[in-house]
């Protein structure tokens, strides 16, 4: 899986948990560029991409994510590792 | 009350208690939220419905959702996040209520767990559904 295909399939995550359904995803879409993006929306965020992939994220791992290109790669290195 | 912190919680772990709504509550919810339509208080108004009696406050029955998180799933340190209510059949003042609930996912980063509940009358029936989220904020 690229970051790109990752990002892509990231989007209809965002837009149901976010209630955006318009919202579009590029690799420097951060928080601050989101309306909606807050704490609470951040953990359904997270919540939601761990069940879609099955996978686990560390504290410590998400706190060093500045956008979603970061998270695109993050998820490829924890599927590619499962 | 339970005081479940994160490293008790797993998946699968359940709870639950049984309730009935009298008509001081459904006095004090009328009190409280200001709903006053006939349905629930008018048991006329609620017959000519199709219904046997005055219904029970969806929002009413459903805040014993509350309870199951703050009380018993997770408990003390409970911080309820959110919960999506689906109403199945109503239920009516006197009603023999269980409440029920199962942890269906645990996400640790952020101590965040799943809940499927459900809230079943004397017969068996489902009253409502619910997905809950919520958090685990214990002491260090």
């Amino acid at each position: 899986m690229s970051r790109n295909s990752i990002i892509e399939e990231l989007v209809p995550i965002f837009r149901d948990v976010l209630d955006q359904p318009d919202l579009e995803l590029k690799g420097e879409t951060s928080a601050s560029s989101v309306d909606g993006w807050d704490s609470l929306a951040h953990v359904n965020l997270v919540v939601a991409i761990e069940k879609r992939y099955r996978v686990k994220f560390a504290l410590g791992e998400l706190q060093a994510l500045k956008n979603v290109g970061d998270m695109a790669d993050l998820i490829e290195k924890k599927v590619s590792k499962s | 009350m339970n005081e479940y912190r994160w490293s008790d919680l797993k998946v699968g772990l359940d709870a639950q208690f049984e309730t009935t709504i009298g008509e001081d509550a459904m006095r004090r919810f009328v009190e409280i939220s200001g709903d006053v339509n006939p349905l629930h208080m008018d048991d006329a108004f609620a017959r000519n419905r199709g219904f046997p009696g005055r219904v029970v406050f969806g929002m009413l029955a459903s805040s014993f959702y509350s309870k199951l998180v703050g009380v018993y799933l997770p408990g003390k340190f409970a911080l309820l996040h959110g919960i999506d209510v689906e109403m199945k059949a109503p239920a009516f003042v006197g009603d023999r209520l269980t409440v029920k609930g199962q942890i269906t996912h645990l996400s640790d980063p952020y101590k965040r767990l799943e809940i499927k509940a459900a809230i079943i009358n004397g017969e068996g029936k489902t009253i409502s559904k619910a997905k809950i989220r919520a958090g685990v904020h214990e002491p260090a």
